[in-house]
């Protein structure tokens, strides 16, 4: 089974900083993989291995995320065979539809797949909707929230997590499925596959975005007011601090 | 962009009134799609809409009915889709996108007419920061926040005019069973109380203290991503965040909790919030309103000893 994992490169978000002007600095925000996915790539490995499959991981982004040796060998060192990258600069890929786009166009090129895996969100934007866009543009199947994937010949059985009951799905490929984060525990990579992580090829894709427009203009982005909180921290666990923390309650609520 | 006409797609009766009601205050062009027969249709002709569609579901799931809806979308010149932020509602909203070659604004805060343009907030960044959000093309597709709209205080004539899609669905994956999922009965978006469990309590039989603390308290039990998601204490259903539940209470008591900023989104619209944590350096005591630094296991049973 020819799977690919989509992972994109975010900026860490404790390493955000705010400016004067409310807006946030990204500046000196180091790259990582979106969180999210790496639940993708974890359920993309074992998916692998069970159908003794091929798979490679495939990021879209601008240069800056996508240049650096480091990422691309932490992707690597996750478990896929090869990494396959878009990168253009003249895209922000900051609606999920232009992602999209771009993703669809990428796959295009490859010669062929089974299965994309995407995550459930970004961890920076948390659309939710690349992996479902990706699937209705390529017009094949996708399923999101997808909490467990069991290969049966050439077609998948997915069970997807509602809010209210779990469906399970008969899934034809190709098809793109989005995993929630509790679909696995991403592992933690050997040192072994570190080292092996370095020799993995690396495949920067020719492939015009000229599709890929965005259609959403974003306006402003600004940190919240923060709500007025009162901060009374007192320090200590004894008899006192107990009793100060029941007269508390007991103005506010009792 | 104008919209002049607004779609309203939702599979639950109380997200059609909410949507229809909030999409009557952008436009008097509503036209509501429900997943059912002509009775369950009927069942809703007063939520507001202009006209109601019913896209029969006995052999199929509705997201097979995608590209029908999409069909009927583009007969406006412009429009804009609502639906809910449920996860069904978000994998219509991606295909429809999709088909009207558009985005979609997940999980809005807030919906509003400026100058013609409808202009929309969303969280991003795990809470860091509010983006305000506008499409660029002739349709756009919104999942919206729960209870963005408010109360629902309008009376609507009963629409006369019902009809059946006019396309067929079109199935892509075949359902072969489906679960009701036993329901917790914890519903943290609408308590008044919670109690707030982090990581820093070590086993999952301490759960028990928290509980009584709930119980004296009147309050729901709720927790961080971590409990719910990698300890599996409590089901995915109570984590209380951005990417979880958005809670409002008047009282939110966090033990444990370091404070997260995606965690701190999903409670900064709680009325007072109290915090204990062994960590003073805790981000959660800057969003509390009365901290104590100190250890759960000693403060909350002396707790529970004055408030019995």
């Amino acid at each position: 089974m020819k799977i690919i994992v989509c992972c994109k490169i975010v900026p860490d978000e404790q390493e955000i900083g705010v400016l004067p002007s409310k807006e946030l600095d990204l500046s000196k925000a180091s790259w990582k993989i979106s969180q999210y996915d790496l639940n993708a790539i974890e359920a993309a490995k074992k998916l692998s291995s069970e159908t003794s499959g091929f798979l490679t991981a495939l990021s879209v982004g601008r240069s800056s995320a996508l240049e650096g040796t480091k990422i691309r060998k932490d992707i690597l060192s996750r478990g896929p065979e090869e990494l396959a990258l878009v990168i253009d600069d003249t895209h922000m890929f900051s609606d999920s539809l232009e992602t999209a786009k771009a993703i669809a166009a990428a796959l295009k090129s490859t010669d062929g797949f089974d299965v994309v895996l995407c995550g459930t969100g970004s961890g920076d934007l948390y659309s939710q909707e690349v992996g479902i866009q990706v699937g209705a543009l390529l017009d094949i199947p996708t399923v999101n929230n997808v909490t467990d994937i069991r290969p049966n010949g050439n077609i998948l059985e997915v069970e997807r997590t509602l809010e209210d009951g779990i469906e399970v799905l008969e899934v034809t490929l190709p098809a793109v499925l989005s995993v929630t984060s509790d679909i696995n525990v991403p592992s933690v990579p050997a040192m072994k596959e570190i080292m092996r992580a370095g020799k993995k090829p690396v495949h920067v894709l020719e492939v015009p975005l000229t599709d890929a427009l965005p259609s959403i203009n974003n306006l402003s982005q600004q940190v919240p007011d923060q709500q007025e909180r009162r901060m009374i921290i007192i320090e200590g666990d004894d008899e006192e601090a107990v009793e100060s923390l029941y007269q508390f309650l007991k103005k506010e609520i009792l | 962009m104008p919209f002049q006409s607004i779609f309203v797609i939702s599979e639950k009766k109380e997200s059609l009134y909410e949507l229809c009601f909030g999409a009557r205050k952008l436009s008097d062009q509503v036209t509501a799609v429900i997943f059912g027969d002509r009775t369950a249709a009927e069942n809703v002709a007063d939520c507001g809409a202009k006209c109601v569609l019913y896209c029969p579901t006995e052999s199929c799931i509705p997201e097979d009915y995608c590209k029908a809806i999409a069909s009927e979308v583009k007969k406006s010149p412009c429009a804009l889709v609502l639906l809910n932020n449920s996860v069904r509602s978000r994998c219509i909203a991606g295909k429809l996108g999709a088909y009207l070659d558009t985005a979609v604004i997940t999980c809005a805060s807030e919906i509003v007419a400026d100058n013609g343009d409808i202009v929309c907030k969303r969280t991003v960044y795990g809470g860091a920061a509010i983006s305000s959000q506008a499409f660029t093309g002739s349709y756009g597709v919104i999942t919206v926040g729960n209870g963005i709209f408010g109360d629902i205080d309008a009376k609507y004539p009963v629409t006369e005019k019902i009809e059946q899609i006019s396309e067929k669905p079109e199935c892509t994956v075949k359902i072969i069973a489906r679960n009701e999922k036993k329901s917790g009965g914890t519903n943290l978006a609408a308590a008044k109380r919670i109690v707030d469990v982090g990581r820093g309590l070590a086993s999952e039989e301490d759960l028990d203290m928290c509980n009584q603390l709930a119980s004296l308290l009147d309050a729901e039990v709720g927790c961080s991503r971590p409990v719910a998601e990698n300890n599996k204490w409590m089901p995915i259903s109570n984590y209380i965040g951005l990417t979880g539940t958005t809670v409002k209470p008047d009282l939110l008591f966090a033990l444990g909790v370091s404070g997260q900023v995606q965690h701190i989104a999903g409670i900064n619209k709680s009325k007072v919030i109290v915090a204990i944590n062994k960590d003073k350096n805790a981000p959660i005591f800057k969003n509390a309103d009365f901290g104590i630094v100190g250890d759960i296991y000693k403060i909350v049973p002396a707790l529970i000893k004055k408030l019995s």
